[in-house]
């Protein structure tokens, strides 16, 4: 028997369907979809009346929070041991609410990684931007960790640019992950 | 080593070392998945240049409209090898190009600066 699904099952987060809604995306994320979306995000961003230090920090926080998706997924295609052109699955929405962008990011992890997670995004919750600004510069100087595949700057990239304190939760998933989920305002 | 040329791609700077004429530039967009594998060999041939110069001069050019925290860290890194080779007696001479309205990247060039009084730096803003 065939269903003929409603326009609405198809395209949830259609631009078109949601006026708030500047970019949606779900799926697998690698270096090579984060150059194109990227795209797609900087001529969305383009035609909305942000000004250009917003619009770099809206771009900024969208490729940290992709980046991480590419190398902390749980959700991977690729083995889990190779560290180039790695593949793995989340989402990253940016929506135009009441004059501030929201950029949001979702991703399965581990109970462990999130048990990594949680010491150094709570502190960020706490901090003044002032506070955050210093940690960075701090962050700058230092040996990078040997858990990072970056250079441990990202996340406090993410929340020296968010005008409001981060927002984050880890949700069961069922399948003994968890839903990483994160928030910033610009 | 005379020179070290990579195109830029979409997520990469163009980056152009002309080793003979002392003239080191980066310039369009840093955020390749891994800034340490694209730096690495940059990096490297930078310190082996620098190890060969007494008392010279060096000119260096950034322009890049967006480079990402691990890019950061890595131009970081390149700006402290410079930082010493100014110390050990070269000029090393900074251009540092930026938007007029990117305080990020402005910040961090006075960041540098703060940290590598050694280096001359020069802050050049441009109109976007």
């Amino acid at each position: 028997m065939t269903h003929e699904p409603l326009l609405q099952d198809i395209n949830p987060c259609f631009p078109g369907l949601d006026e708030n809604l500047i970019f949606f995306y779900a799926g697998y994320f690698s270096q090579n979809i984060i150059n194109a979306i990227g795209d797609s995000v900087r001529l969305r961003i383009g035609q909305s009346d942000a000004s250009g230090s917003v619009r770099r920090k809206i771009f900024s926080t969208f490729i940290e929070m992709a980046q991480n998706i590419v190398h902390y997924s749980s959700d991977s295609l690729t083995p889990p041991e190779q560290t180039t052109l790695e593949m793995r699955a989340g989402s990253v929405l940016v929506t135009h609410v009441d004059n501030a962008f929201l950029i949001l990011c979702a991703n399965p992890v581990s109970q462990a990684f999130a048990e990594q997670l949680t010491p150094q995004l709570e502190p960020l919750r706490a901090m003044s931007s002032d506070q955050i600004k210093d940690a960075y510069r701090k962050a700058l100087r230092s040996e990078t960790s040997e858990s990072s595949k970056g250079a441990g700057l990202g996340l406090l990239t993410i929340a020296k640019d968010s005008s409001a304190p981060i927002e984050y939760g880890f949700n069961p998933m069922g399948n003994g992950m968890l839903m990483f989920t994160l928030k910033a305002t610009i | 080593m005379n020179k070290l040329y990579l195109a830029p791609s979409s997520n990469t700077p163009e980056v152009d070392f002309d080793f003979t004429m002392h003239r080191l530039t980066l310039r369009g967009e840093s955020y390749p998945e891994s800034a340490a594998a694209f730096y690495g060999d940059i990096l490297s041939q930078t310190a082996e240049f620098l190890s060969t110069l007494s008392n010279e001069d060096v000119q260096v050019i950034v322009q890049l409209n967006y480079f990402n925290s691990s890019s950061t860290k890595m131009l970081f890194s390149f700006f402290d090898r410079l930082n010493q080779a100014a110390e050990a007696g070269n000029r090393i001479m900074l251009d540092w190009h930026h938007d007029v309205d990117d305080e990020t990247i402005l910040e961090f060039g006075l960041e540098v600066a703060e940290d590598f009084p050694a280096i001359e730096f020069h802050a050049h803003a441009l109109e976007s």
